[in-house]
């Protein structure tokens, strides 16, 4: 996406003038495009430097993205993907063995109970009640398939486009696009409670983007508002000394800006100062949760994964453009071994916090214009792990990047509808297999961009969230 | 195929006598009602003139013929040899189109059409008397071109500076026409009909210098000092006395660490393994060295690529400059990435060159060739990270060395215990399955998916390692050999014909026991046990292994004098190196999961251990050769799976391709080549990139490209003459070139300006005035220091510090340790470098996060708090005299009388209350002026 920053010199007066208008009251339109001006010449002359919201391609269906990620890897066969051929063959070699990245043996059926749901009649485990109530809204990935079976290169994939190299998350790469709504904000945020998923900060880097562009890491873990947002409050002042002292810096860079006019990025500069003193109080109060009437918690939950789906819907509310909130620390999902008592409680842990969410989106009217995407890195083997003194102990599913399930909802997708399948064991996606970089192609479009032509020059070369692949797949638009 | 035939039969017919590519017109019919019609409707979307996959494209005959990245695609007349046709069909890894196979009926108009010689009619066709040049042959050509053509492939050469015109304004002649910077800036101005700006006030000046030389402000006492005289000698005795301070070193090494990717970590590293380098400072103060002693750069770049490698030897202190290469990610141990990241390093990072691109396939725009890739990927390929980092100073002497030598002493005997232990249990094991192994050697299980043999009753897991061994062992043995012979003559028979084979052999030793055709062991076990299968046969080589096997690998005691034939077989089956007993490096072959995880964690102590226990001695993060370099393959499409041709080991053709030395890496001939002074693109990259760091903005403006993509230079006959200057005349000192840059005029001039100036030159890329510039991070926080009076300018080198914690308040930023897998969020806002790649200059953003952290963040706030301690101190309790100790120790400056009359007047309303925290009225006004842009910005 070649940005073309206007002229410099074309808007100024207005500019100035709007700035000292409205003192405090710029408007956003007006701010935003003031920030735009003042990048640094030297840098990256096409590049926007801020995060103003900027028109995408074409005409979006969906302006925000929320994705549930469900780190570890849910097995998609107890959840999305029923495979009754699995109980004929329980405790069997099935014929369609392949190679994962531990040693698998025999058929495991779903220990799950599965129901039709909705006028669609979509299948769900008894594992996900909650969601299962927006059946008629879920978008059902039955064929997605990924690269390798190991965490680190298939969340790679997943997050920024590639398994190995440094490339930016696909949250920068759709604010580096779109900028973002509210400037009071990050544009993408990244929850995760109690610590880092693995790989860590890379799931949401900018990488070779500018540093604006990065995703902002939050500890739901934590639950008060100033440890969740960094420097969101100065640590001895209270609000009203602090005002006083804002004033005065104020004074000092309204006298210092009369004395250098015509400079836009001194003019940005004291606009972000303003930005920032409003901050401080619209961040404390998105993330703080307990804003929300009490009725609205008790849906949610009173526990770490209802506290960030609340906040991901408040951060949506208010323009943020990518929130992404992740299970746990590590790799939660992960159940090589229990995979009754693990998913079980995984699921229970977020089942009703999601339902929520989705009842609170619909509510809104904000699920038409929010792509809601729920899945891990990978799915999970329809055989059985065999005990291998590494943790398995018989009774879970191995990674499998040969197939599994995302849901999708909201944002311009079909609901009730499951796109593709996987075999009649759920080892490997055969009907309109679905890449990752099949599906980020197609968030992207949902979001108004080409994938094609959001790319960023960089080492002599255009790059892209999806290197040289990726189909928009069609049939997953409503 | 049937519906193919009539279709194949009528080509052939067409083309029997006809020269290949001339198409009768039955024929070309054919091919513009069948074929073309598919090419278009079902490849050329992917293949063709808008997007071309893997290189292909399907929309002229030359274009098929001269294939895809990854060869050729069709072989005319062949169509079973033809790629195309095996991938249309879905014959194999690839199957196009990818939206859906074809039919029978369009697969076989495709094969009759590349059996019959691929002819191809009208648009697209081509003259079959001309075969199309191969991919080779155009590279060749671009390359060629390129280096004709291209104004950075050429080499530089000098320029006249041109005289001041008429035009020029008479009151800025004197100070103009001196330096020749200044008179190519002029004419470009005079083109424009624009006149420089006036030059910048004598303290904004100062200001700006000092922080462009070495990244801290000046005190207000050195700033008074400048006004007071401001003098042309005065400013160029300061120039020289900042370019020689070490200040001025540290500022550009981080500069140019931004370049070398530099960070304290190797990114993300697996659980158990440490990712800290302990030893990356070395690097980051051999930097801070070389710049403060103005070490020439062609030596500068000499060093970091090849110190280990130059004549006659460096002493080892400057090993430290080998951890340019190595800094960077590891990529959890992928080589390719790692060679990959060292490619783009010396391409893009020294010249602007952007190679890394051919990695998958020949450069799209620049002349850079796979093969030229892959030549420098054999250089690195031939080098390697010493285990033992080279020790370059000594140990601090005393009680605190002798303790760290005896605990790594300890922690390494502790590592060289546990590989032993492992070794035991896995040799242990191996022999008590050695009747397993010889049985899987000889009849290989089914293996399961994962391509391993299955698990044994026992639970036991065969080891590849040991099965590979003694395959080799027993494949190399013939079968006349005294102890393998008869297994060798009996493994391969099925099993009813063991046992009779057997017996005649048996029968044979006992009527001749030539103990040169049977070991008398073996003989005895075999005569004894009789084997009928091979499964029993496998037992009884068992039992032989088992009689031998060392007594620590559950083997029986060694007695003294052991008979011959025992010694003998013990030489062959329970020797260190036999097939059962790994030899100790290998032991960790063997480890089970825990053990692994165990070692790692062993080892990990001792990395630890050298990294941050004190008392230990610095080492170089140095590379070395290989024994034997080696060559690389070109991987198709980057694929290591794909080897293509090998390349040997060059510089890149459009450098001249010269071959590089056959019995090293040839590392030092490619730093060599680099700083060559024909080189073309060396000497511009780097007066590009510093001039872009003295003016905010590049002759070049995209200073890590200077290939055919890259933005062309806005002077440049100035660029070229300042490169080939800086070689000649300034004999490679960065320092002169510093000096070249800040003492003209056109560095000079003032920032603010009127508007209709700025009009005319927006983006200013005509140097008529000076880019007002918000503090890089770095320079931000030493500010806050300054300010502080915290600063200790005698806190440098050595392990790096916690830039974000109170404690460090007294350490320059360049010294604070950078995890490249969590770089801190401030940090992040504020535009630090990407330290995963080479980084010619940060991009620079405006959002609210960073104000938020001015007005928020801890270090603001303390400080403020340390600004205000030193009011006090400084100037008792009056509140004048404290406002005006506050404005010089943040802005090396008095405060106006306005701002004066502010401020009292603000402390009035504040009042004298101490405030939480001790956060009273005069850290509040501090932090007001810390806060201020004028403390963030340079004019």
């Amino acid at each position: 996406m070649a940005f073309k920053c206007p002229p410099e010199h074309e808007p100024r007066l207005t500019r100035r003038s709007a700035l000292c208008r409205s003192g405090l009251g710029v408007g956003w339109l007006a701010a935003a495009h003031l920030l735009d001006g003042g990048r640094q010449a030297a840098a990256a002359p096409a590049t926007p430097t801020t995060l103003a919201a900027r028109p995408p391609h074409f005409a979006p269906r969906a302006r925000a993205v929320i994705h549930i990620f469900a780190n570890g890897g849910p097995s998609h066969l107890d959840t999305f993907d029923r495979k009754p051929l699995l109980e004929e063959y329980a405790g069997r070699e099935i014929p369609s063995h392949l190679p994962t990245e531990r040693r698998t043996g025999a058929a495991l059926p779903s220990p799950f109970r599965f129901a039709r749901h909705g006028e669609s009649g979509l299948e769900v485990s008894d594992l996900f009640p909650s969601v299962a109530r927006h059946a008629d809204r879920l978008l059902v990935v039955r064929s997605m398939h990924a690269d390798v079976p190991n965490h680190e290169p298939s969340l790679m994939l997943m997050n920024c486009g590639d398994a190995r190299l440094v490339r930016p998350a696909a949250g920068a790469w759709v604010t580096y696009g779109l900028g973002t709504e509210n400037q009071n904000l990050p544009g993408f945020v990244a929850m995760c409670p109690g610590g880092y998923p693995i790989k860590g900060t890379e799931n949401w880097r900018s990488a070779f983007l500018p540093g604006a562009f990065q995703g902002t890491y939050i500890d739901t873990q934590k639950r008060s508002v100033d440890e969740l947002v960094q420097y969101v409050r100065h640590p001895l002042l209270s609000s009203d000394a602090q005002r006083r002292q804002f004033d005065l810096t104020a004074a000092l860079d309204r006298d210092h800006l009369a004395r250098r006019p015509h400079d836009p990025q001194l003019e940005a500069r004291l606009v972000s100062m303003e930005l920032a003193w409003r901050m401080q109080f619209e961040a404390g109060e998105a993330f703080d949760v307990t804003r929300e009437p009490q009725h609205v918690l008790d849906r949610y939950g009173d526990d770490v994964q209802g506290r960030q789906m609340l906040i991901a819907r408040r951060l949506v509310e208010r323009g943020v453009r990518y929130v992404q909130v992740w299970h746990g620390a590590g790799q939660p999902w992960d159940s090589h071994d229990k995979i009754v008592e693990n998913h079980s409680r995984l699921a229970k842990e977020s089942d009703r916090a999601i339902g929520a969410l989705l009842d609170d989106l619909v509510g809104l009217g904000l699920l038409e214009s929010t792509l809601v995407l729920w899945g891990g890195e990978f799915g999970r083997t329809p055989t059985v792990e065999l005990p291998n003194g590494q943790g398995a102990d018989g009774s879970g599913r191995d990674h499998n990047h040969h197939g599994f399930s995302v849901w999708l909802a909201g944002g311009g997708v079909k609901g009730g509808t499951v796109y593709g399948a996987t075999d009649e064991f759920g080892f490997k996606a055969v009907d309109k297999p679905v890449h990752v970089h099949d599906l980020q192609a197609t968030m992207l479009h949902l979001l108004g961009l080409d994938h094609t032509k959001l790319t960023y020059r960089h080492s002599g070369r255009d790059f892209r969230l999806t290197d040289v692949h990726g189909t928009v797949i069609k049939d997953m638009l409503a | 195929m049937r519906a193919a035939l009539p279709h194949l039969v009528r080509l052939m017919a067409a083309v029997a006598v006809l020269a290949p590519g001339v198409v009768r017109a039955d024929a070309a019919r054919d091919f513009e009602s069948r074929v073309r019609p598919l090419l278009v409707a079902k490849c050329q979307e992917c293949h063709g003139e808008k997007v071309a996959e893997a290189g292909l494209r399907l929309d002229s005959r030359r274009a098929l013929l001269q294939g895809s990245d990854a060869g050729a695609v069709v072989v005319p007349g062949d169509a079973a040899k033809s790629r195309l046709i095996a991938v249309v069909r879905h014959a194999g890894d690839v199957g196009m189109p990818p939206t859906g196979r074809l039919t029978d009926d369009e697969i076989g108009v495709l094969e009759s059409w590349v059996a019959a010689g691929a002819p191809w009619s009208g648009p697209g066709g081509d003259d079959a008397s001309a075969p199309p040049p191969s991919r080779n042959e155009e590279m060749a050509q671009r390359i060629t071109e390129a280096r004709a053509s291209h104004w950075a492939f050429t080499p530089p050469v000098r320029h006249p500076a041109p005289e001041l015109a008429h035009a020029f304004p008479e009151t800025m002649r004197a100070a103009w026409q001196a330096a020749p910077i200044d008179r190519f800036v002029a004419a470009g101005l005079t083109a424009a009909d624009l006149a420089p700006a006036p030059p910048a006030a004598p303290r904004d000046l100062v200001r700006r210098l000092c922080f462009d030389l070495t990244g801290l402000p000046p005190s207000a006492a050195e700033a008074d000092a400048f006004c007071a005289n401001p003098s042309e000698e005065a400013y160029r005795a300061l120039v020289d006395r900042l370019l020689a301070s070490r200040e001025h070193a540290e500022h550009w090494a981080r500069t140019w660490l931004d370049l070398a990717r530099y960070a304290d970590t190797m990114g993300y590293a697996f659980a158990n393994q440490s990712p800290l380098y302990p030893f990356a400072w070395t690097y980051r103060d051999w930097v801070v060295r070389a710049i403060h002693a103005d070490l020439p750069y062609d030596r500068f770049v000499t060093l970091q690529l090849a110190a280990d490698k130059v004549a006659p030897p460096v002493p080892r202190e400057d090993l430290a400059a080998l951890g340019f290469l190595t800094v960077g990610r590891t990529f959890l141990g992928n080589t390719h990435d790692i060679i990959d990241d060292r490619i783009d390093l010396v391409t893009r990072g020294l010249m602007g060159l952007t190679a890394s691109c051919a990695r998958c396939h020949d450069h799209k725009y620049e002349p850079i060739s796979a093969a030229d890739y892959y030549a420098l990927h054999g250089i690195f390929a031939s080098c390697e990270i010493p285990e033992e980092l080279p020790l370059i100073g000594d140990p601090p002497a005393g009680p605190e060395a002798d303790a760290f030598a005896l605990k790594l002493t300890e922690l390494r005997q502790a590592l060289a215990d546990h590989e032993t232990t492992v070794r035991a249990r896995g040799v242990r094991e191996a022999v008590t399955h050695a009747a397993d192994y010889f049985f899987e050697t000889a009849r290989p299980a089914t293996r399961g998916a994962d391509g391993r043999p299955p698990r044994l009753g026992d639970r036991y897991d065969l080891e590849q390692f040991v099965i590979d061994r003694l395959a080799r062992f027993t494949d190399d043995a013939q079968a006349t050999h005294p102890i393998l012979g008869p297994w060798v003559m009996l493994r391969t028979l099925p099993d009813d014909e063991i046992g009779p084979r057997l017996e005649a052999l048996v029968a044979g030793w006992e009527a001749s026991p030539d103990p040169n055709t049977i070991h008398s062991l073996v003989r005895s076990e075999l005569s004894s046990s009789r084997p009928t299968n091979l499964r029993q046969l496998a037992e009884a080589y068992g039992r032989l292994v088992a009689r031998v096997a060392p007594s620590w690998a559950g083997g029986p005691a060694a007695v003294a004098d052991e008979p011959a034939d025992l010694a003998s077989l013990r030489t062959l089956l329970g020797a260190e190196g036999s097939p059962f007993v790994v030899p100790p490096g290998d032991a960790m072959r063997l480890a089970l999961q825990p053990e692994s995880t165990e070692h790692r964690r062993r080892k990990q102590e001792i990395t630890k251990h050298l990294a941050a226990a004190s008392g230990g001695p610095p080492r170089a993060m140095a590379i070395s050769d290989r024994a034997r370099p080696v060559d690389s393959h070109i991987f198709l499409r980057g694929n290591p799976a794909k080897p293509g041709a090998k390349v040997e080991r060059r510089l890149p053709q459009v450098l001249g391709g010269a071959a590089v030395d056959r019995g090293s890496s040839g590392r030092l001939d490619l730093a060599r080549a680099i700083v060559d002074p024909a080189n073309p693109l060396t000497a511009r990259m780097l007066v590009n990139w510093a001039w872009t760091h003295h003016f905010g903005r590049g002759l070049v403006e995209t200073p890590g490209d200077l290939g055919l993509r890259g933005e062309p230079p806005s002077h440049p006959e100035l660029l070229d003459d300042l490169a080939r200057r800086f070689i000649e005349d300034g004999k490679w000192s960065l320092r002169w070139l510093h000096r070249e840059i800040v003492t003209t005029a056109t560095w000079r001039q003032t920032s603010g300006v009127d508007a209709d100036r700025v009009a005319r030159d927006p983006d200013n890329r005509l140097f008529g005035r000076a880019n007002r510039r918000r503090l890089e991070w770095e320079a931000w926080r030493d500010n806050l220091l300054a300010a502080a009076g915290t600063l200790d300018l005698t806190a440098a080198g050595g392990r790096g510090i916690d830039p974000l914690a109170l404690t460090s308040l007294h350490t320059r930023s360049l010294y604070g340790t950078l995890d490249r897998q969590d770089v801190p969020g401030i940090m992040r806002v504020f535009d630090v470098a990407n330290p995963d790649t080479a980084v010619h200059v940060r991009s620079c953003t405006t959002v609210p996060q960073q104000s938020l952290a001015v007005l928020n963040s801890p270090l603001v706030v303390e400080a403020a708090k340390q600004v205000a301690a030193r009011s006090a101190r400084e100037a008792g309790p009056d509140p004048d005299g404290r406002i005006v100790a506050t404005w010089r120790a943040v802005l090396a400056r008095s405060p106006t009388e306005a701002e004066r009359m502010l401020a009292r007047g603000w402390l009035a309303g504040v009042g004298d209350d101490a405030g939480p925290g001790g956060f009273g009225s005069y850290e509040r006004l501090a932090q007001a002026v810390l806060a201020s842009a004028e403390f963030h910005f340079i004019d």
